[in-house]
């Protein structure tokens, strides 16, 4: 269970006060695939942040799998990002000097996997998401946008995390390449039984998660 | 894949970026390495000649004028006192004088001089030193007159008389007696020894006599120095009491050296030998004279060490800049590794293999340098050094010999003809010895050993560690929401 109370984030801005989002509380249940939508600037990337433990809130509180983790410590913080949470981001943000092998290795090496452990489960979950051996030796700049994806995909599952983020996942893939890599998302969830809470601009992709949460100027509208 | 090897292979990213980094580190950690070769070999020689030091204080007249019999004579009652003091083992006295050979044409020379037009100036001794014969080149210079009279081949040089308590040494140049018996230095008789040099030059033997002071001299017999010393070579030792009757300077001494029982002792025996002689004498301890020997040195070694310290924040500066520029590119990257789990230990110490890679692939380039650049660059710094220092030396030394003759030479080893400023001051000894230790600058050996390596490869080390220190700061600072903004 994602537990959202009473979310609060400001950020100082010249003379100013802004208000990212204001007073959020929402409940998502374990294994549930939820969307954020909203227009640009309504804090959907903020909360997204919020949740990952990427930023600090102003006040309220995030609890996921009955921690909160507004309370926890730098170390605790660390921990919590590696094992718990897996991101996929609009642009990837693969490392480009490893290979796809080594950036789904990543994860699992900071979260002290052993080395044979983890070249075996990276290479399970890039097969599940459609690379070959080759395109697993490859690095992300000889990928195409869509393998890049997957490969960000197959990293974000690589700690079996309680809770993904998805940044706009389909936002720089064509249509067809953004609903498989939506689809893709879908079913390795509902196969590692993984709570998945997707920013989106496309209502579309929206309408088929179990639950819509929509956002509009920090405040949560629905 | 580990942190380690990721920093590695993080280092190659920009192949050419990179190289160039490294040639500019190697340049850097290179000329780090030559000042700290150069550094080692002077600090060596400092040590060394510190080492070879003597316990031993030089005492001389103090307040020579040039060509005047003003000034402060030593006496021996003086000296009396300088071996009463406590820790003092011995005082060699000695007296000089010199002696032109009857018929040549010669200089006259200043104050304790006993030389004059007179015959009592005249020996019928010939110097075995030879001008313009492929050794140092000399210059005499008339007392009187200032001007310069080169020598010409028909100038015969005066020979040299040493009256001495220890006829053990001459000019500071050990002797060895090849032919006949040693002269007892307190008794007051007309023995004398000559050099092999000057026996052959004046086919003398032991049992033969020659004429000097107006009176008749037996050599008793014959020595060799050391090391050849053209200054023992043309001397004749008599005992001290002898030349002081002859020249007519009773109880007159012209220098002194005090042997103290101990290292330890000789800057105290030194402070009381000053205050017991005041301003009568001039005082030098060997200790001194070894400072002062070793004064180019010093400079040389200030100035390698100034540039070591110059170099390695160079090095350090050029890695900083780098490893900035390189976290600022990598700040999203940075971010996605801490989003991903990645702690803030484990991400600076992957930017420090890296930036260490850098850096020893610097100090390989540097070493190579260092070793090919570390005699020559030592060699210039000592000679530019020693060779200002022996001019100046060469002006200021009152010198231990007296006479007209002043022998020069470059720290090169090149010979210069300069002549002397004065006239009656210069002296044998005192260049020649100055300029001994002003060659055995020259040959200040740099050395490339393994201990220089392993301190090229921790300054690489430490410019890595220096250089990345920054770059770690900023890398804590990233927070893993930058991750989350679009490029």
């Amino acid at each position: 269970m994602v537990e959202v109370k009473d979310l609060v984030k400001t950020f100082q801005s010249g003379d100013g006060t802004v208000t990212a989002t204001s007073n959020i509380s929402f409940k998502v249940p374990d294994g549930q695939f939820a969307s954020i939508v909203g227009r640009s600037g309504s804090g959907k990337s903020t909360l997204l942040s919020l949740l990952g433990a990427l930023d600090e809130p102003t006040s309220g509180s995030i609890v996921v799998g009955n921690k909160d983790i507004t309370t926890l410590k730098d170390h605790e913080l660390i921990a919590y990002r590696g094992k718990s949470i897996g991101f996929v981001f609009q642009n990837y943000n693969l490392v480009p000097s490893l290979t796809a092998l080594e950036n789904v290795m990543l994860p699992m090496e900071f979260a002290k996997v052993p080395k044979h452990a983890r070249i075996e489960r990276a290479k399970n979950l890039l097969a599940e998401v459609g690379l070959d051996e080759t395109q697993m030796q490859r690095k992300p700049g000889r990928l195409s946008g869509g393998q890049q994806q997957r490969v960000a995909i197959a990293r974000a599952l690589a700690n079996k995390p309680a809770l993904i983020l998805a940044d706009e996942p389909t936002g720089n893939l064509d249509a067809a390449t953004g609903k498989m890599i939506f689809d893709l998302l879908h079913t390795l969830s509902r196969k590692e039984n993984t709570t998945i809470i997707v920013v989106t601009h496309d209502l579309e992709i929206a309408g088929k998660t179990d639950k819509t949460f929509k956002l509009d100027d920090g405040k949560l509208i629905k | 894949m580990n942190p380690v090897s990721r920093g590695i292979r993080n280092a190659f990213r920009n192949v050419v970026r990179s190289g160039s980094i490294v040639l500019i580190l190697g340049l850097s950690i290179g000329l780090s390495l030559t000042m700290l070769i150069a550094q080692k070999a002077v600090d060596n020689k400092i040590k060394s000649v510190k080492s070879s030091i003597g316990n031993t204080i030089t005492i001389s007249p103090a307040g020579f004028q040039p060509g005047s019999d003003e000034g402060n004579a030593l006496t021996t009652s003086d000296l009396k006192k300088v071996q009463a003091l406590a820790h003092v083992q011995s005082v060699e006295e000695a007296l000089t004088g010199r002696q032109s050979t009857t018929g040549s044409s010669s200089p006259s020379f200043g104050r304790f001089d006993s030389s004059d037009d007179s015959s009592s100036s005249t020996t019928s001794l010939t110097s075995p030193v030879t001008l313009n014969s492929g050794g140092p080149r000399f210059f005499a210079q008339g007392n009187a007159s200032g001007s310069d009279n080169a020598a010409s081949a028909t100038f015969s040089l005066p020979i040299s008389f040493l009256g001495t308590n220890n006829p053990g040494s001459v000019s500071g140049t050990t002797i060895t007696l090849s032919k006949g018996k040693a002269i007892d230095g307190t008794a007051d008789t007309n023995d004398a020894l000559i050099s092999k040099a000057m026996a052959k030059k004046n086919n003398l033997s032991v049992g033969d006599t020659f004429t000097a002071y107006n009176a008749t001299l037996t050599v008793t017999g014959i020595f060799t120095s050391s090391s050849n010393n053209q200054s023992a070579e043309g001397t004749v030792v008599l005992s001290l009491p002898a030349l002081q009757r002859l020249s007519g300077q009773s109880g007159v001494v012209s220098s002194a050296v005090a042997t103290v029982d101990s290292l330890d002792n000789l800057s105290s025996v030194t402070s009381k030998v000053k205050s017991t002689l005041g301003s009568s004498a001039d005082v030098t301890s060997a200790e001194e004279q070894a400072d002062d020997t070793v004064k180019p040195l010093n400079s040389v070694k200030t100035v390698s060490t100034f540039s070591l310290i110059g170099s390695v924040i160079a090095g350090a500066v050029i890695i900083l800049l780098v490893m900035v520029m390189i976290v600022r590119e990598r700040k999203k990257e940075i971010g996605v590794v801490k989003a991903i789990g990645g702690s803030n230990v484990r991400i600076v110490g992957e930017f420090m293999v890296e930036a260490l890679t850098l850096a020893v692939l610097g100090a390989v380039i540097g070493l190579i340098i260092g070793v090919i650049g570390g005699q020559p660059v030592t060699k210039m710094l000592v000679d530019n050094s020693s060779s200002s220092g022996a001019q100046t030396t060469s002006f200021q030394e009152p010198g231990g010999d007296r006479g007209g003759f002043t022998i020069r030479r470059s720290g090169a080893g090149d010979d210069m003809q300069t002549p002397p400023t004065g006239g009656g001051q210069g002296g044998f000894g005192g260049r020649l010895r100055t300029n001994a230790a002003t060659r055995s600058f020259s040959n200040v050996k740099a050395q490339v050993g393994p201990e220089i390596l392993l301190e090229g490869f921790g300054a690489a080390v430490l410019i890595a560690v220096l250089g990345s220190a920054l770059a770690a700061g900023m890398i804590a600072k990233v927070r893993p929401s930058t991750v989350m903004r679009a490029e």
